[in-house]
Protein backbone atom coordinates (compact mmCIF):
# COMPACT_ATOMS: atom_id res chain seq x y z
CA UNK A 1 0.00 0.00 0.00
CA UNK A 2 1.46 3.37 -0.99
CA UNK A 3 1.60 6.33 1.31
CA UNK A 4 -1.37 7.92 -0.43
CA UNK A 5 -3.80 5.09 0.03
CA UNK A 6 -6.17 5.07 2.94
CA UNK A 7 -6.31 1.92 5.02
CA UNK A 8 -9.35 -0.23 4.08
CA UNK A 9 -10.85 0.36 7.50
CA UNK A 10 -10.52 4.10 7.00
CA UNK A 11 -12.35 3.75 3.68
CA UNK A 12 -15.12 2.00 5.58
CA UNK A 13 -15.15 4.98 7.91
CA UNK A 14 -15.53 7.33 4.92
CA UNK A 15 -18.31 5.14 3.57
CA UNK A 16 -20.13 5.55 6.88
CA UNK A 17 -19.99 1.83 7.68
CA UNK A 18 -18.03 2.31 10.92
CA UNK A 19 -17.23 5.20 13.29
CA UNK A 20 -13.94 6.70 14.34
CA UNK A 21 -14.24 4.86 17.65
CA UNK A 22 -14.34 1.56 15.78
CA UNK A 23 -10.85 2.13 14.37
CA UNK A 24 -7.82 0.66 16.15
CA UNK A 25 -5.80 3.31 17.93
CA UNK A 26 -3.03 3.31 15.34
CA UNK A 27 -5.50 4.29 12.60
CA UNK A 28 -7.28 7.09 14.48
CA UNK A 29 -5.07 9.87 13.10
CA UNK A 30 -5.57 8.62 9.57
CA UNK A 31 -9.29 8.40 10.26
CA UNK A 32 -9.37 11.99 11.45
CA UNK A 33 -7.51 13.10 8.33
CA UNK A 34 -10.08 11.25 6.21
CA UNK A 35 -13.01 12.85 7.99
CA UNK A 36 -11.37 16.24 7.50
CA UNK A 37 -11.47 15.53 3.78
CA UNK A 38 -15.22 15.03 3.91
CA UNK A 39 -15.60 18.23 5.92
CA UNK A 40 -14.78 20.10 2.73
CA UNK A 41 -17.75 18.61 0.87
CA UNK A 42 -20.14 21.35 -0.20
CA UNK A 43 -23.76 20.27 0.07
CA UNK A 44 -25.53 23.60 -0.28
CA UNK A 45 -28.46 23.54 -2.69
CA UNK A 46 -27.91 25.07 -6.10
CA UNK A 47 -30.79 26.75 -7.88
CA UNK A 48 -31.06 27.61 -11.56
CA UNK A 49 -34.21 29.69 -11.96
CA UNK A 50 -33.21 30.90 -15.43
CA UNK A 51 -33.16 27.39 -16.84
CA UNK A 52 -36.94 27.22 -17.28
CA UNK A 53 -37.23 30.24 -19.54
CA UNK A 54 -33.97 29.39 -21.32
CA UNK A 55 -35.31 25.94 -22.21
CA UNK A 56 -38.70 27.26 -23.29
CA UNK A 57 -37.09 30.11 -25.26
CA UNK A 58 -34.89 27.58 -27.08
CA UNK A 59 -37.92 25.49 -27.99
CA UNK A 60 -39.80 28.60 -29.13
CA UNK A 61 -36.87 29.81 -31.27
CA UNK A 62 -36.69 26.44 -32.96
CA UNK A 63 -40.43 26.45 -33.57
CA UNK A 64 -40.13 29.86 -35.25
CA UNK A 65 -37.29 28.59 -37.41
CA UNK A 66 -39.43 25.62 -38.29
CA UNK A 67 -42.43 27.67 -39.41
CA UNK A 68 -40.89 29.76 -42.22
CA UNK A 69 -39.99 26.82 -44.40
CA UNK A 70 -43.32 25.37 -43.63
CA UNK A 71 -45.11 28.51 -44.76
CA UNK A 72 -42.81 29.73 -47.53
CA UNK A 73 -44.73 29.85 -50.78
CA UNK A 74 -42.01 27.96 -52.64
CA UNK A 75 -42.32 25.15 -50.20
CA UNK A 76 -45.97 25.48 -49.52
CA UNK A 77 -46.95 22.84 -51.94
CA UNK A 78 -47.84 21.29 -48.64
CA UNK A 79 -51.54 20.93 -48.96
CA UNK A 80 -54.21 18.40 -48.75
CA UNK A 81 -54.58 17.46 -52.39
CA UNK A 82 -57.77 15.91 -53.41
CA UNK A 83 -57.24 12.95 -55.66
CA UNK A 84 -59.74 10.52 -56.92
CA UNK A 85 -58.63 7.00 -56.50
CA UNK A 86 -57.77 5.48 -59.90
CA UNK A 87 -58.83 8.53 -61.94
CA UNK A 88 -59.42 6.52 -65.08
CA UNK A 89 -61.89 4.19 -63.45
CA UNK A 90 -65.47 4.82 -62.40
CA UNK A 91 -65.74 7.08 -59.32
CA UNK A 92 -65.81 5.29 -56.00
CA UNK A 93 -68.69 5.28 -53.66
CA UNK A 94 -70.14 8.76 -53.31
CA UNK A 95 -69.70 8.54 -49.53
CA UNK A 96 -65.92 7.85 -49.56
CA UNK A 97 -63.21 10.10 -50.91
CA UNK A 98 -59.50 9.41 -51.20
CA UNK A 99 -57.34 12.28 -50.08
CA UNK A 100 -53.63 12.76 -50.32
CA UNK A 101 -52.02 14.76 -47.55
CA UNK A 102 -48.67 16.37 -48.33
CA UNK A 103 -46.23 18.21 -46.13
CA UNK A 104 -42.83 19.56 -47.04
CA UNK A 105 -40.66 19.05 -43.99
CA UNK A 106 -36.99 18.54 -44.87
CA UNK A 107 -35.81 18.64 -41.25
CA UNK A 108 -38.43 16.30 -39.86
CA UNK A 109 -37.52 12.82 -38.68
CA UNK A 110 -41.10 11.63 -38.67
CA UNK A 111 -44.47 13.07 -39.57
CA UNK A 112 -47.92 11.74 -38.87
CA UNK A 113 -51.52 12.86 -39.16
CA UNK A 114 -53.89 13.27 -36.26
CA UNK A 115 -57.48 14.24 -36.78
CA UNK A 116 -61.13 13.55 -36.28
CA UNK A 117 -60.81 10.55 -38.60
CA UNK A 118 -58.34 8.74 -36.31
CA UNK A 119 -59.45 9.97 -32.90
CA UNK A 120 -56.52 12.45 -32.88
CA UNK A 121 -54.11 9.60 -32.38
CA UNK A 122 -50.66 10.82 -33.51
CA UNK A 123 -49.39 7.26 -33.89
CA UNK A 124 -52.23 6.05 -36.12
CA UNK A 125 -51.35 7.59 -39.48
CA UNK A 126 -47.65 8.01 -40.29
CA UNK A 127 -46.66 9.84 -43.48
CA UNK A 128 -44.15 8.34 -45.91
CA UNK A 129 -41.06 10.32 -46.80
CA UNK A 130 -39.86 10.94 -50.38
CA UNK A 131 -37.01 13.42 -50.22
CA UNK A 132 -38.28 16.49 -48.41
CA UNK A 133 -41.91 15.62 -48.98
CA UNK A 134 -44.06 13.56 -46.65
CA UNK A 135 -47.31 12.06 -47.89
CA UNK A 136 -50.20 9.91 -46.78
CA UNK A 137 -53.18 8.82 -48.79
CA UNK A 138 -56.41 8.11 -46.94
CA UNK A 139 -59.92 7.20 -47.92
CA UNK A 140 -62.30 9.20 -45.78
CA UNK A 141 -66.04 9.57 -45.49
CA UNK A 142 -67.50 12.61 -47.22
CA UNK A 143 -68.07 15.48 -44.87
CA UNK A 144 -65.91 17.80 -42.82
CA UNK A 145 -62.72 16.65 -41.06
CA UNK A 146 -60.28 18.47 -38.82
CA UNK A 147 -56.65 17.49 -38.58
CA UNK A 148 -53.05 18.57 -37.99
CA UNK A 149 -49.64 17.21 -38.88
CA UNK A 150 -47.57 15.91 -35.96
CA UNK A 151 -43.88 16.47 -36.61
CA UNK A 152 -41.30 14.42 -34.70
CA UNK A 153 -43.98 13.22 -32.33
CA UNK A 154 -44.18 16.56 -30.59
CA UNK A 155 -45.03 19.52 -32.82
CA UNK A 156 -48.58 19.88 -33.99
CA UNK A 157 -48.62 21.87 -37.18
CA UNK A 158 -51.70 22.95 -39.16
CA UNK A 159 -51.67 22.29 -42.88
CA UNK A 160 -50.50 25.56 -44.51
CA UNK A 161 -52.48 24.69 -47.62
CA UNK A 162 -55.85 24.27 -45.93
CA UNK A 163 -58.22 26.57 -44.01
CA UNK A 164 -57.98 26.34 -40.25
CA UNK A 165 -60.21 26.89 -37.27
CA UNK A 166 -59.47 27.54 -33.63
CA UNK A 167 -59.64 24.32 -31.63
CA UNK A 168 -60.86 26.10 -28.50
CA UNK A 169 -57.53 25.52 -26.72
CA UNK A 170 -55.47 28.18 -28.44
CA UNK A 171 -54.32 26.06 -31.35
CA UNK A 172 -55.38 25.85 -35.01
CA UNK A 173 -56.81 22.78 -36.67
CA UNK A 174 -56.89 22.41 -40.43
CA UNK A 175 -60.26 21.76 -42.00
CA UNK A 176 -60.93 19.48 -44.94
CA UNK A 177 -64.38 19.34 -46.49
CA UNK A 178 -65.09 16.42 -48.78
CA UNK B 1 -55.87 14.70 -16.14
CA UNK B 2 -55.07 16.24 -12.79
CA UNK B 3 -54.91 20.02 -12.97
CA UNK B 4 -51.90 22.21 -12.27
CA UNK B 5 -49.34 21.16 -9.73
CA UNK B 6 -51.08 17.84 -8.99
CA UNK B 7 -50.40 16.59 -12.49
CA UNK B 8 -48.02 13.64 -12.46
CA UNK B 9 -44.93 13.52 -14.63
CA UNK B 10 -46.78 11.02 -16.81
CA UNK B 11 -49.75 13.39 -17.20
CA UNK B 12 -47.45 16.19 -18.32
CA UNK B 13 -45.39 14.03 -20.67
CA UNK B 14 -48.53 12.77 -22.36
CA UNK B 15 -49.94 16.30 -22.66
CA UNK B 16 -46.71 17.58 -24.22
CA UNK B 17 -46.65 14.70 -26.68
CA UNK B 18 -50.25 15.54 -27.59
CA UNK B 19 -49.14 19.06 -28.53
CA UNK B 20 -49.39 21.06 -25.31
CA UNK B 21 -45.81 22.24 -25.57
CA UNK B 22 -46.08 24.88 -22.85
CA UNK B 23 -46.73 22.22 -20.22
CA UNK B 24 -43.12 21.13 -20.56
CA UNK B 25 -42.16 24.19 -18.48
CA UNK B 26 -43.74 22.49 -15.47
CA UNK B 27 -41.42 19.50 -15.81
CA UNK B 28 -38.43 21.80 -16.13
CA UNK B 29 -39.43 23.73 -13.02
CA UNK B 30 -40.04 20.53 -11.13
CA UNK B 31 -36.60 19.03 -11.72
CA UNK B 32 -34.15 21.73 -12.74
CA UNK B 33 -32.93 22.42 -9.18
CA UNK B 34 -32.96 18.78 -8.08
CA UNK B 35 -30.11 18.11 -10.49
CA UNK B 36 -28.48 21.54 -10.49
CA UNK B 37 -26.17 20.59 -7.64
CA UNK B 38 -25.21 17.28 -9.25
CA UNK B 39 -24.29 19.01 -12.51
CA UNK B 40 -22.41 21.78 -10.74
CA UNK B 41 -20.26 19.38 -8.76
CA UNK B 42 -19.71 17.15 -11.78
CA UNK B 43 -18.59 19.98 -14.04
CA UNK B 44 -16.92 22.20 -11.47
CA UNK B 45 -18.53 25.31 -12.92
CA UNK B 46 -21.97 26.75 -12.36
CA UNK B 47 -22.08 28.24 -15.86
CA UNK B 48 -21.20 24.91 -17.46
CA UNK B 49 -23.72 23.16 -15.21
CA UNK B 50 -26.51 25.55 -16.17
CA UNK B 51 -25.74 24.98 -19.85
CA UNK B 52 -25.74 21.22 -19.29
CA UNK B 53 -29.06 21.21 -17.44
CA UNK B 54 -30.63 23.42 -20.10
CA UNK B 55 -29.29 21.27 -22.92
CA UNK B 56 -30.44 18.07 -21.20
CA UNK B 57 -33.99 19.39 -20.92
CA UNK B 58 -34.01 20.38 -24.60
CA UNK B 59 -32.69 16.94 -25.57
CA UNK B 60 -35.28 15.29 -23.35
CA UNK B 61 -37.99 17.29 -25.11
CA UNK B 62 -36.69 16.20 -28.51
CA UNK B 63 -36.68 12.56 -27.44
CA UNK B 64 -39.81 12.66 -25.31
CA UNK B 65 -41.64 10.18 -27.52
CA UNK B 66 -38.91 7.67 -26.59
CA UNK B 67 -39.63 7.99 -22.86
CA UNK B 68 -41.25 4.58 -22.54
CA UNK B 69 -42.44 5.09 -18.97
CA UNK B 70 -43.68 8.69 -18.72
CA UNK B 71 -44.30 8.33 -14.98
CA UNK B 72 -40.58 7.66 -14.57
CA UNK B 73 -39.58 10.74 -16.54
CA UNK B 74 -37.17 11.92 -13.85
CA UNK B 75 -34.98 8.79 -13.92
CA UNK B 76 -34.92 8.91 -17.71
CA UNK B 77 -34.04 12.60 -17.63
CA UNK B 78 -31.22 12.00 -15.15
CA UNK B 79 -29.52 9.62 -17.59
CA UNK B 80 -29.69 12.27 -20.34
CA UNK B 81 -28.17 14.86 -18.02
CA UNK B 82 -25.52 12.38 -16.90
CA UNK B 83 -24.50 11.69 -20.49
CA UNK B 84 -24.36 15.41 -21.14
CA UNK B 85 -22.13 15.97 -18.09
CA UNK B 86 -19.79 13.14 -19.08
CA UNK B 87 -19.55 14.45 -22.64
CA UNK B 88 -18.78 17.92 -21.35
CA UNK B 89 -16.07 16.54 -19.07
CA UNK B 90 -14.50 14.67 -21.99
CA UNK B 91 -14.53 17.84 -24.10
CA UNK B 92 -13.00 19.97 -21.39
CA UNK B 93 -10.83 17.41 -19.67
CA UNK B 94 -7.84 19.69 -19.66
CA UNK B 95 -9.54 22.99 -19.25
CA UNK B 96 -11.29 22.61 -15.92
CA UNK B 97 -9.85 25.65 -14.29
CA UNK B 98 -8.98 26.50 -10.78
CA UNK B 99 -11.14 29.57 -11.23
CA UNK B 100 -14.12 27.33 -11.86
CA UNK B 101 -13.37 25.29 -8.75
CA UNK B 102 -13.01 28.44 -6.73
CA UNK B 103 -16.24 29.78 -8.17
CA UNK B 104 -18.18 26.71 -7.08
CA UNK B 105 -16.68 26.71 -3.60
CA UNK B 106 -16.92 30.47 -3.16
CA UNK B 107 -20.49 30.81 -4.35
CA UNK B 108 -21.73 28.52 -1.61
CA UNK B 109 -19.63 29.43 1.33
CA UNK B 110 -21.82 31.98 3.08
CA UNK B 111 -21.62 29.82 6.18
CA UNK B 112 -18.37 28.87 7.87
CA UNK B 113 -15.12 30.69 8.13
CA UNK B 114 -12.05 31.11 6.00
CA UNK B 115 -10.68 27.71 7.01
CA UNK B 116 -13.84 25.93 5.88
CA UNK B 117 -13.85 27.93 2.67
CA UNK B 118 -10.28 26.93 1.95
CA UNK B 119 -10.96 23.26 2.60
CA UNK B 120 -13.94 23.45 0.24
CA UNK B 121 -11.86 25.07 -2.47
CA UNK B 122 -9.12 22.48 -2.00
CA UNK B 123 -11.59 19.61 -2.23
CA UNK B 124 -13.30 21.11 -5.28
CA UNK B 125 -9.94 21.40 -7.00
CA UNK B 126 -9.11 17.82 -6.06
CA UNK B 127 -12.47 16.60 -7.35
CA UNK B 128 -11.52 17.94 -10.77
CA UNK B 129 -8.66 15.44 -10.84
CA UNK B 130 -10.92 12.40 -10.45
CA UNK B 131 -12.15 10.43 -13.43
CA UNK B 132 -15.79 11.21 -14.30
CA UNK B 133 -16.82 7.78 -13.00
CA UNK B 134 -15.07 8.32 -9.67
CA UNK B 135 -16.31 11.84 -9.37
CA UNK B 136 -19.89 10.85 -10.05
CA UNK B 137 -20.03 8.24 -7.33
CA UNK B 138 -18.39 10.67 -4.89
CA UNK B 139 -20.91 13.41 -5.76
CA UNK B 140 -23.91 11.10 -5.55
CA UNK B 141 -22.85 9.66 -2.19
CA UNK B 142 -21.25 12.55 -0.37
CA UNK B 143 -22.98 15.55 -1.95
CA UNK B 144 -26.40 14.16 -2.83
CA UNK B 145 -26.41 11.85 0.19
CA UNK B 146 -27.50 8.70 -1.66
CA UNK B 147 -26.66 5.23 -0.37
CA UNK B 148 -24.63 2.80 -2.46
CA UNK B 149 -27.84 0.87 -3.07
CA UNK B 150 -29.64 3.95 -4.38
CA UNK B 151 -26.71 4.88 -6.61
CA UNK B 152 -26.48 1.33 -7.97
CA UNK B 153 -30.16 1.43 -8.87
CA UNK B 154 -29.91 4.81 -10.52
CA UNK B 155 -26.86 3.90 -12.58
CA UNK B 156 -27.82 0.27 -13.19
CA UNK B 157 -24.57 -1.03 -11.77
CA UNK B 158 -23.39 -3.12 -8.82
CA UNK B 159 -22.50 -1.96 -5.32
CA UNK B 160 -19.03 -3.61 -5.37
CA UNK B 161 -18.21 -1.78 -8.59
CA UNK B 162 -19.32 1.52 -7.06
CA UNK B 163 -17.27 0.90 -3.93
CA UNK B 164 -14.20 0.17 -6.02
CA UNK B 165 -14.59 3.49 -7.83
CA UNK B 166 -15.19 5.32 -4.59
CA UNK B 167 -12.23 3.83 -2.77
CA UNK B 168 -9.94 4.80 -5.64
CA UNK B 169 -11.44 8.26 -5.47
CA UNK B 170 -10.62 8.49 -1.76
CA UNK B 171 -6.98 7.67 -2.48
CA UNK B 172 -6.76 10.15 -5.35
CA UNK B 173 -8.33 12.89 -3.25
CA UNK B 174 -5.91 12.21 -0.43
CA UNK B 175 -3.01 12.46 -2.82
CA UNK B 176 -4.31 15.64 -4.40
CA UNK B 177 -5.02 17.30 -1.07
CA UNK B 178 -1.59 16.43 0.24
CA UNK B 179 -0.01 17.88 -2.88
CA UNK B 180 -1.95 21.11 -2.42
CA UNK B 181 -0.95 21.57 1.20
Amino acid sequence: MSGHEFHPLVKQLLDGDITLADLPAELRAEGEEALQLLAGVERTDVTMPAVTWRVMATLERRRRRFLPWLLAPALAIAAALLLWLRPGSPPPSASLVTVRFVLVAPEARQVSLAGTFNQWNPQATPLIRAGNVWTATLTLPAGQHQYAFVVDGARWVPDPGAPAVDDGFGRRNSVLTL
Amino acid sequence: MRPGSQATDGDIVRAVLAGDRERYARLVERYRDRYARYATRMLGSMDAAEDAVQDAFVRAYDQLAQCKEPDKFVGWFFLILRNRCFAERRRNRNSASLDAANEVAAADRADGGAENAESRRALQRALLELTPDQREVFVLKHVEGLSYGEIAERLSTSIPSLKMRMHRAYDTLREQLRDHT
